[in-house]
């Protein structure tokens, strides 16, 4: 398993899915709509894929005397890998903005304990639509793509809106109280994506077993 | 003893059937895999490595069931699907420092000595190699982990004649030893006259014959037009098998 991880971030991952992996510092950003750091999240996995289409990676790794099953699996690692760097990365960032940056973002949600239960969520739901959705034919990326972003976008947009009603301000908070009041939406975030990645690496193995290459 | 046993390989598509397709290669043996484009080679060779579903059918290698034992079997062979490039803008060295780590016999030294007597620059990225040099490339990850059969897809198509002449020399060099054992295939007839032990073959999607060279020679004599006295060559037995007639 780990070499097929080997084989993803060597030859098989275009150089843009580091890039917009590194992107999860943006929430330093003073004033920028931070929803943006996980639809990069989603356009890196999606360049990667498209790149692996040109590049016959998925020929590539039928060949090697592994399971079709961890072809699936080394693709999944890589798209989580990705993304979860991209939050650690974030944190550091996030902290010193509270204490560079002591004014609240104006363009939306702030960095805080909420938006990682967000991004989390929104992460979730795009990878099951994207993997599943593209593992039904190994090729079909544009519509994959397509199909999970609509949800995803959506989502970051509710997350990016419902901060600016005042019954939600709490959302917004970068204060200790309120942190812990929004801290379900992270376990809540936490629990969807980690049920969510077992549940689309099953279909999407099922979708690829039956695909002919 | 037989390498590779495909039995009763059916596949159906809407649009086109393969239909029972039965061989069998020896060991040491070079086995040509003819028919032309679209006949249902590149699909065959698909089912036998499970890339494409068979809808019926069962795979031997090595003396035993394919399919169950794929990850086993794979080990053991090396693969070249022509027209396939694998990471056109990564180095060789890249490619192989990923390949390598997925095969328990690779051997560096021999892997070393290809890259040598085939000229092959580690440095030099895929979309800068040639056509017969990419082969080659791919004949040498197969041979430094000691592959027992290879399975090329049309890797002379498309190849100048010399590079052809050249590959054709080294496939034949290949199973001198008796170690390991070919499955090619081709639409270039003149290529298996050179090289092939046995011949398969294919005619949309029907198995047409499958024997030693010169018995499936023999056997296609009766497609001579009167006056014609030499032995007919596997293009001229191509053509006239599958010649066709327009009604314009």
């Amino acid at each position: 398993m780990f070499n097929l991880l080997y084989k993803e971030l060597r030859i098989a991952a275009h150089p843009n899915l580091f890039v917009f992996t590194a992107l999860g510092m943006l929430v330093i950003v003073p004033a920028y709509p931070y929803g943006m750091v996980f639809l990069f999240g989603c356009l890196g996995p999606f360049i990667t894929f498209m790149y692996g289409r040109e590049t016959n990676d998925i020929y590539y790794t039928a060949l090697l005397p592994v399971k079709k099953s961890d072809t699936v699996k080394s693709k999944i690692m890589l798209v989580v890998l990705a993304q979860m760097t991209q939050l650690l990365i974030s944190l550091p960032f996030a902290f010193l903005r509270v204490r560079v940056i002591p004014e609240g973002n104006p363009a939306g949600i702030e960095a805080n304990v909420a938006y990682y239960g967000f991004g989390f969520m929104i992460y979730a739901v795009f990878n099951f639509i994207f993997l599943t959705y593209f593992f039904k034919t190994a090729y079909k990326v544009g519509n994959a793509f397509l199909l999970a972003m609509i949800p995803a976008s959506l989502g970051v947009m509710f997350m990016e809106v419902i901060v600016h009603f005042p019954q939600f301000r709490w959302l917004d908070s970068i204060e200790s109280k309120m942190m812990i009041r929004q801290l379900p939406i992270l376990i809540i975030g936490l629990l969807a994506y980690v049920i969510m990645m077992f549940a689309t690496y099953r279909v999407s193995v099922k979708h690829f077993e039956q695909v002919d290459l | 003893m037989s390498v590779l046993s495909v039995i009763g390989l059916t596949k159906r598509y809407p649009n086109f059937n393969l239909q029972d397709i039965n061989f069998s290669l020896s060991q040491g043996k070079i086995m040509g895999l003819i028919g032309k484009n679209g006949a249902g080679k590149s699909t065959t060779l698909k089912c036998i490595l499970n890339m494409v579903h068979p809808d019926s059918g069962t795979i031997k290698m090595f003396g035993q069931d394919f399919k169950a034992n794929e990850e086993k079997c794979k080990q053991e062979i090396g693969v070249v699907l022509g027209g396939i490039d694998f990471y056109k803008h990564k180095k060789i060295s890249d490619i192989t420092a990923t390949t390598k780590r997925f095969y328990k016999n690779w051997d560096e030294a021999a892997y070393q000595k290809y890259l040598q007597t085939f000229s092959l620059i580690p440095e030099k990225r895929v979309k800068d190699l040639s056509s017969g040099m990419k082969v080659k490339y791919m004949i040498t990850l197969a041979l430094s982990h000691n592959a027992k059969l290879l399975i090329l897809d049309e890797p002379t198509s498309g190849l100048d004649p010399v590079s052809r002449d050249d590959l054709l020399g080294l496939f034949r060099q290949l199973v001198v030893d008796g170690e390991r054992s070919i499955l090619f295939s081709t639409h270039i007839t003149s290529d298996l006259e050179k090289i092939a032990d046995d011949i398969t073959y294919i005619k949309d999607g029907n198995l047409l014959k499958s024997a030693k060279k010169a018995a499936f020679i023999e056997s296609f004599q009766h497609l001579k037009e009167p006056g014609e006295t030499g032995e007919l060559s596997l293009e001229d037995i191509m053509i006239r098998t599958e010649r066709s007639r327009y009604d314009v």
